[in-house]
């Protein structure tokens, strides 16, 4: 095996398993049954998984700077600017721009 | 309706180009031809398994343990399907597509946005998808394609894909309004970094789901 054959083929396995981690679910609980609890953590899910990649993002967004009180001030930012004006792009770029100033200088 | 799709998958390509240019960048230094690092982005399509990959490749690591890395590393998508169970339509070619296109960012943004009324919620949720995997693909191409003469400083751009989940947790709690998710999340993802720093993610979103569950079947016992 050479080493084109070996790329393709980890590039082959690695589509084919994380497709089948997307699809299970589907596969599993495919429609036509109704479940109550089922419903309810379809329905829970979505809060406590943001509040989760939040925190997972904030637990290493401290690559390039060493204080943390930069990246304190940059979600400030974002989540004013979110709050006040619910615009997404708006809230991102300001805060990632601010962030990045911080970072770069 | 198009119009509509980029506009509120504006914020994906601010996380997904920068993250995408930091992939092909670092697979370049592997030494293939740029376009594999496309290909990746095309048939892949996972931001941490893509990276993780790198690594693989530079170690030649054998493809069963690959395959094993690959399902535990995404595993978190087992639950973000169950979302979409029934918002996903009938099973056809664009409901395959959806599934396969379900990232931690499009997972986000698609279960916080409001589909307009007038909009056929499948096709709505579909060019989301595609335009969000067009960005990733930019990303990982401009990445691959520019290894040698890039000279803008995308330092601190990956504040980006942060920012993008905090607007939707801050949009998840405007329509939601309820607290228990989010401290379970809270809770769950402070005893995951706590006891299992490494699978943080997997760990936290296992916890908040059996937890939740579990003070279900209680109320339901109750009542």
């Amino acid at each position: 095996m050479n080493e084109l054959e070996y790329l393709i083929i980890v590039i082959i396995v690695m589509a084919l398993s994380t497709y089948f981690t997307r699809l299970i679910p589907f596969v599993l609980f495919s429609s036509g049954r109704e479940s109550s609890i089922l419903n309810y953590v379809a329905k829970s899910t979505p809060p406590m998984v943001m509040m989760i990649l939040v925190i997972y993002m904030l637990k290493d967004v401290n690559y390039y700077s060493n204080d943390p009180a930069y990246t304190l001030l940059s979600l400030a930012i974002t989540i004013g600017f979110q709050v006040y004006k619910r615009n997404a792009l708006l809230s991102i770029v300001a805060g990632t721009a601010v962030y990045m100033l911080f970072v770069q200088i | 309706m198009i119009r509509s799709a980029i506009k509120v998958s504006l914020p994906i390509m601010f996380g997904f180009v920068p993250l995408g240019v930091a992939f092909g960048l670092l697979f370049q230094d592997l030494g293939y031809p740029w376009y594999f690092a496309s290909l990746m982005g095309i048939i892949v399509y996972a931001g941490a398994a893509q990276f993780m990959a790198i690594g693989f490749l530079s170690a030649g690591l054998g493809v069963i343990e690959i395959a094993m890395s690959t399902f535990f590393l995404n595993s978190r998508h087992m639950f973000y399907g169950l979302s979409f169970l029934e918002s996903f339509g009938n099973w056809n070619i664009r409901k395959l597509y959806l599934i396969f296109g379900m990232t931690d960012e499009t997972y986000a943004l698609l279960t916080t946005i409001k589909v307009p009324d007038s909009y056929l919620k499948e096709r709505y949720y579909l060019y989301i998808t595609l335009f969000s995997q067009i960005y990733w693909v930019l990303g990982c191409t401009i990445g691959a394609l520019l290894a040698d003469i890039l000279t803008f400083n995308t330092d601190g751009m990956e504040f980006a894909a942060t920012a993008l989940f905090v607007v939707l947790l801050i949009e998840q709690w405007i329509m939601v309004r309820r607290l228990l998710p989010f401290i379970l999340g809270f809770i769950s993802s402070i005893i995951a970094l706590m006891f299992f720093i490494e699978h943080m993610l997997l760990v936290a979103i296992l916890l908040s789901i059996a937890s939740i569950v579990f003070l279900r079947l209680i109320k339901s016992e109750l009542s």
